[in-house]
């Protein structure tokens, strides 16, 4: 037997959840080819004040969601993923901050060259970062045909509503 | 000045406003920015008009024009301000420092390659990267496609245990694929479909580190179990664990480990004592299988302390350490363990009681104790797992029983009667002396006389089973024949033998057992196999097999139907007849009342459908009652049954 994190290619599922009271909470959960996990970092919950509020006006979500805790987390995460896929396109500007490829999840692959596709979904990237989709070609192939990339960001989900659970119960 | 004045001096400047209006003059703008020192200076700067100057008189009687010529006086007073008056700073974004919290999930045991399948060996290699061609596990072919499809979409996700209280366990369970994903035949192969309660099953055993599966015969405790050994090897939760198994056993297990988790290498403890020892200390060995005797006798050669540790340890066959004095009990109790998993089909086989032993092999409850009735009623919801296949598998072909009420024939007769006449004769010269081993002697001489005349060789039920038998070898159908006694079965063996009867009993050398219900399961010549309950009735998996027939009765249902589920079992595609012979007249007839009345009371007892889950051997007033004696002895709950 030989041992399993050293997989040849790792995914990085990026997202987060909004609670009323404590603000934006992110999430990362890296992943072997399989899903299988093999590191999560999480933030404490970030609230934007009212000058981030006013000043940022509609970009504050994406500068939160992606400059602020994707990009932390990447830098903390120590099994660096190849991929960081998230699922909304407002934040794909994070690949400027980040030095691995960031990707998009869309529903519907299309003969697009500028997408990618993975399992039974389709990878959008960066703008400015097209050179990613060729990167990944060849690890494309590791990944299963019938993989449903969406099914990990509903765990990391989980996790981050157990951990606000868990963190509003040890402050009450 | 007065209000009389202002107030003129308001209306004057009204009327002048409303005339310059009039005439198109715009009212002037004051611009004290760039006001000047003088009057003339400021007007200079309203665009200005000529004007006829001839001003109602009353204005100059005013005396206001005086006024107008005279600077007001100003003075200036320094203050001091409480601080300098502060410069707005310039803003810019900054990065916000963020806190993060992290786990890190332990190094799993990635297991081998798999074999590529024969038609893709001639093709091109796989490259390191690429996929290697796995074919999906088949479903088992028990539901139809929509039902599968309707199954396939439920998700089986871990759900952290009750007991997980730190975040990072909880998220440890969280974050796991569901079961279906990581079963699906890439990272871990799987030979057939798993059902959704196996799933579940699945899933349960998992998170556990102190779990009674507890599944009725037949849907699959064995899978389970190794699947779940396999996902907590992979995820690094277990690097060493022990699975102990009565002696009959060994080779099933052997067989499924190898059928569900072909890459995990497993070792069976046997041979001579240098070898176990040398086996029992191997490094590196993920699953060790042994029996329970050769642990009992193994645990007892190592020193204190000096025993392997393992990860976890599984019990099958749980019932055995039912006796927690018992030498078995004591040392599954003494195994160092961090994990404690226990399976059988009857937690409990006579006493509720029984399970408080189970509690404490599985460290829910302190030794010796005796928790009470609504005490196990929570830890059986926290810790046992147990469904019936009423409950799963509906789909299933059903099970016929029948019982067939046989008539003695004359010879049988004579010699039943005569020996129970003397029988009772001799019990009630026996007076106070009598103990229920007497009862029971005379029990089992009459039993065996329904089997047959011992003096004539008469067998009405035999007699019957070759009726049948000649109907089942027609249509090509095989059928198991379970009996108390393995003499029973020798003599079976030669009327049967036309039909190309097998024995499988203690008495068969373990070695040979396998190729014995290879041949079973092969030869379509072979159309019976002849078991005794002890060595057939658990753990093979028999459900080829249509017909099954109880030559005579257990003292115990549960163990009745443990035999019946060798055939009736998940993959069975046809209904099992079970045909149970009763002489009609004898002590069968009265023993299966009473089996009966019993599990029906214990169903009232249990529910929710669990009509055979335990059921409850004679116990020694029931024995004594079989003859209308009275037990002696006050204590009347001592099983009689055989061990």
């Amino acid at each position: 037997m030989s041992h399993g994190n050293q997989d040849p290619f790792r995914m990085g599922f990026l997202t987060a959840v909004e609670d009323a009271e404590r603000g934006f909470v992110g999430g990362l959960l890296v992943t072997n080819r399989f899903g299988r996990p093999l590191e999560f970092q999480c933030t404490a919950p970030v609230k934007p004040n009212r000058a981030q509020q006013i000043l940022y006006g509609p970009t504050l979500r994406p500068f939160v969601l992606g400059e602020l805790l994707g990009r932390t987390l990447i830098e903390k995460v120590g099994v660096k993923p190849h991929l960081v896929l998230i699922e909304s396109e407002e934040i794909l500007d994070l690949r400027l901050h980040v030095p691995m490829a960031v990707g998009c999840l869309l529903d519907k692959v299309t003969d697009d060259t500028t997408q990618l596709a993975l399992g039974k979904h389709g990878i959008g990237f960066h703008p400015d970062h097209l050179s990613d989709r060729t990167d990944l070609v060849r690890h494309a192939k590791a990944i299963p045909a019938d993989a449903d990339l969406r099914e990990p960001f509903e765990r990391v989900r989980e996790a981050l509503a157990e951990t606000v659970r868990l963190g509003s119960a040890r402050t009450a | 000045m007065t209000d009389g004045s202002l107030r003129m001096l308001d209306e004057m400047i009204a009327r002048r406003a409303a005339q310059q209006a009039e005439m198109g003059i715009p009212a002037p703008h004051w611009n004290l920015e760039n006001s000047g020192n003088s009057l003339d200076e400021l007007l200079s700067e309203v665009p200005c008009k000529q004007v006829s100057l001839g001003l109602p008189s009353q204005v100059f009687s005013s005396g206001l024009n005086v006024a107008l010529q005279r600077w007001p006086v100003v003075e200036v007073e320094s203050i001091v301000a409480p601080r300098p008056p502060a410069l707005l700073p310039p803003w810019k974004p900054h990065r916000q420092k963020v806190v993060t919290f992290g786990i890190t999930f332990p190094e799993g045991e990635a297991f081998l390659t798999p074999k590529p399948s024969r038609e893709s060996e001639g093709a091109e290699k796989n490259t390191e990267e690429e996929l290697v061609s796995i074919e999906p596990p088949k479903p088992v072919s028990l539901m139809d496609d929509e039902a599968l499809a309707e199954a396939k979409k439920k998700l089986t996700r871990l759900k952290p245990p009750e007991d997980a209280l730190s975040i990072e366990d909880r998220l440890f369970y969280l974050l796991q694929p569901p079961l279906q994903s990581w079963l699906a035949g890439q990272e871990l192969i799987m030979p057939f479909e798993p059902f959704p309660y196996q799933y579940e099953g699945i899933g349960w055993l998992f998170s556990k580190s102190s779990a009674l599966l507890a599944d009725e015969m037949g849907l699959g405790k064995t899978m389970q179990t190794i699947t779940a050994i396999r996902l907590l090897v992979r995820s690094g939760q277990v690097r060493r664990v022990l699975l102990v198994c009565p002696k009959p056993l060994l080779p099933n297990w052997q067989r499924e480990f190898r059928t569900w988790a072909e890459e995990l290498p497993f070792v069976v403890v046997e041979g001579d004592g240098e070898r176990r020892r040398l086996t029992w200390t191997m490094p590196g060995v993920p699953v060790l299988i042994a029996n329970y005797e050769s642990l009992v006798r193994d645990f007892a050669a190592f020193g204190e302390g000096e025993f392997p540790k393992f990860d976890l340890v599984v019990l099958d066959e749980a019932q055995r350490i039912k006796n927690r004095t018992s030498r078995t009990a004591e040392t599954a109790r003494a195994l160092p363990r961090r994990r404690s998993w226990a399976l059988t089909g009857t937690p409990i086989e006579n006493r509720p009681e029984e399970l408080g032993a189970l509690y404490e092999f599985l460290e829910v409850v302190p030794p010796n104790a005796t928790p009470d009735l609504r005490q196990l009623q929570y830890l059986s919801k926290q810790f046992i797992l147990r469904r019936t296949k009423n409950l799963v598998m509906k789909d299933m072909p059903p099970r016929l029983d029948r019982d067939e009420y046989l008539e003695l024939l004359p010879a049988q007769k004579y010699a039943y009667e005569k020996a129970e006449k003397e029988g009772v004769i001799h019990l009630n010269e026996l007076g106070d002396s009598i103990s229920v081993q007497h009862v029971f002697e005379l029990v089992l001489r009459l039993k065996q006389i329904t089997n047959f005349d011992p003096l004539t060789g008469e067998s009405a039920k035999l007699d019957r089973l070759e009726a049948d038998m000649e109907e089942i070898a027609a249509s090509g159908g095989k059928a198991i024949l379970f009996s108390q006694w393995t003499k029973v079965l020798d003599w079976l063996a030669k009327p049967m033998s036309k039909y190309g009867a097998l024995l499988y009993h203690g008495g068969v050398p373990t070695k040979q057992r396998e190729p014995i219900l290879k041949q079973f399961k092969e030869d379509p010549d072979s159309h019976i196999i002849l078991m005794s309950y002890g060595t057939g009735a658990v753990g093979l998996n028999l459900q080829f097999a249509g017909y099954v027939f109880l030559f005579d009765r257990w003292w115990n249902p549960a163990i009745e139907d443990q035999a019946i589920n060798r055939a009736h079992r998940i993959g069975c595609k046809s209904q099992v007849i079970v045909t149970r012979f009763i002489s009609k007249d004898t002590i069968e007839e009265r023993i299966d009342k009473v089996l009966t009345e019993k599990r029906e009371l214990f169903a009232r007892i249990l529910g929710e459908g669990d009509d055979c889950n335990s059921s409850l051997s004679l116990n020694a007033s029931e024995i004594f009652g079989l003859f209308d004696l009275k037990a002696r002895s006050a204590k009347g709950t001592k099983s009689i049954g055989p061990k």
